[in-house]
């Protein structure tokens, strides 16, 4: 009975030492990123598609997205303001922020696509950073009219 | 078995610990996308002044001569300011609205019409409006013509746009309405508006009333 106790102790000693995330740690200055929410509406042909994601930096650093690829076709990253969409070079990822690209707002267009992304389907994007690892993501082709929801969206 | 309950919550208790020291300090770390904040949030604006119907006489997708008011009267229609070079928008709202059409009786979706005037006419040829319109309802008008006549027609709608133009590396930026006009059968007045949020569920609980003139 007197060893267990102990032994759960010491479990809990060394879990609070991973627990600390760098925070007294000066070398892991750095972004963690994580993407999610993935999705590209079904376009209508495969001269032009939209692609939404959220980008997740948990890292003390920023960090910023400076091109997106794709073998699909060719990739360019916009923002809409007041119904024009605009071409950008990068954007900013924030440390302990995030980069959304959601419809109406931020998003990735596809164009010239080798064929047009049937619901279903994914299509494989690699998202480059001026200072983290590229991260590659297999981005889902949702119906045209999905909406990303909380919770039950119907699909 | 006791002792084994007892070092589980500890080792539960270290997990925990663990989770809420990372997390601390950043309750905006949470990757929650909230779009649809309120569920019983109107999609429809019901105009107190309504909109007269533009006059506009353009060219279809078919490369025959369209004039709304005649084409239009006494029909429950829909017109969208929009362009085909556009990935997000306006084919989704382009989308919404074919979705939430085709769930109404045969003889209203008949009756209903759906108008895409073009922003971007140098780009939207009518052929290049038949092809992306098919892809979505090939019901849907597609209209094209001068852009100072569609810029003058969108403008007694209070929607603004502007001619597209040029980016710094030569690529064509065109820009589209932000607004989905719904005309009455009754009145043929513009007395309802859409805004880009309005998903299909709005529009498929909206269509049936302003397919009679109805307040959605």
């Amino acid at each position: 009975m007197r060893g267990r106790p102990a032994l759960a102790a010491l479990t809990v000693v060394g879990a609070l030492a991973v627990a600390g995330c760098g925070d007294s740690d000066p070398a892991s200055s750095t972004a963690e990123l994580t993407v999610d929410a993935a999705y590209i509406p079904q376009p209508v042909s495969a001269a032009m598609a939209a692609g939404f994601l959220t980008i997740t930096n948990n890292g003390d650093a920023k960090d910023e997205l400076t091109s997106v690829t794709s073998e699909a076709g060719d990739v360019t990253v916009h923002e809409t303001v007041d119904g024009t969409m605009k071409e950008v070079d990068r954007l900013p990822v924030p440390a302990h922020g995030q980069l959304v690209f959601k419809s109406g707002g931020n998003h990735l267009m596809f164009e010239k696509l080798k064929q047009r992304p049937e619901q279903g389907q994914t299509v494989s994007v690699a998202l480059h950073f001026a200072h983290s690892d590229p991260v590659t993501v297999d981005m889902p082709v949702k119906a045209a009219t999905y909406r990303p929801t909380t919770e039950h969206s119907g699909h | 078995m006791r002792k084994k309950t007892f070092a589980a919550a500890a080792l539960l208790a270290a997990a925990s610990l663990t989770l809420s020291a990372c997390g601390s300090g950043a309750d905006s770390d949470k990757p929650v996308t909230i779009v649809s904040e309120d569920t019983s949030r109107q999609a429809a604006t019901v105009l107190d002044k309504p909109f007269e119907k533009p006059d506009l006489v353009l060219t279809d997708a078919q490369g025959k001569e369209y004039d709304l008011r005649e084409q239009t009267a006494g029909k429950p229609t829909l017109i969208y300011f929009g362009y085909t070079h556009c990935p997000d928008v306006c084919p989704l709202t382009m989308n919404n609205i074919a979705v939430a059409k085709k769930q109404l009786p045969q003889a209203d979706q008949d009756k209903l019409r759906v108008v895409f005037v073009t922003t971007d006419p140098e780009r939207d040829t009518p052929a290049a409006l038949s092809t992306w319109l098919k892809g979505i309802d090939p019901q849907i008008v597609g209209l094209t013509g001068d852009f100072d006549t569609v810029q003058a027609g969108a403008r007694t709608l209070g929607i603004s746009i502007e001619p597209s133009t040029k980016d710094k590396n030569g690529k064509i930026v065109s820009n589209h309405g932000t607004q989905v006009v719904a005309f009455s059968p009754k009145t043929d007045a513009g007395y309802v508006l859409y805004n880009e949020e309005t998903t299909v569920d709005d529009y498929t609980k909206d269509l049936p009333k302003l397919v009679k003139g109805e307040n959605p």
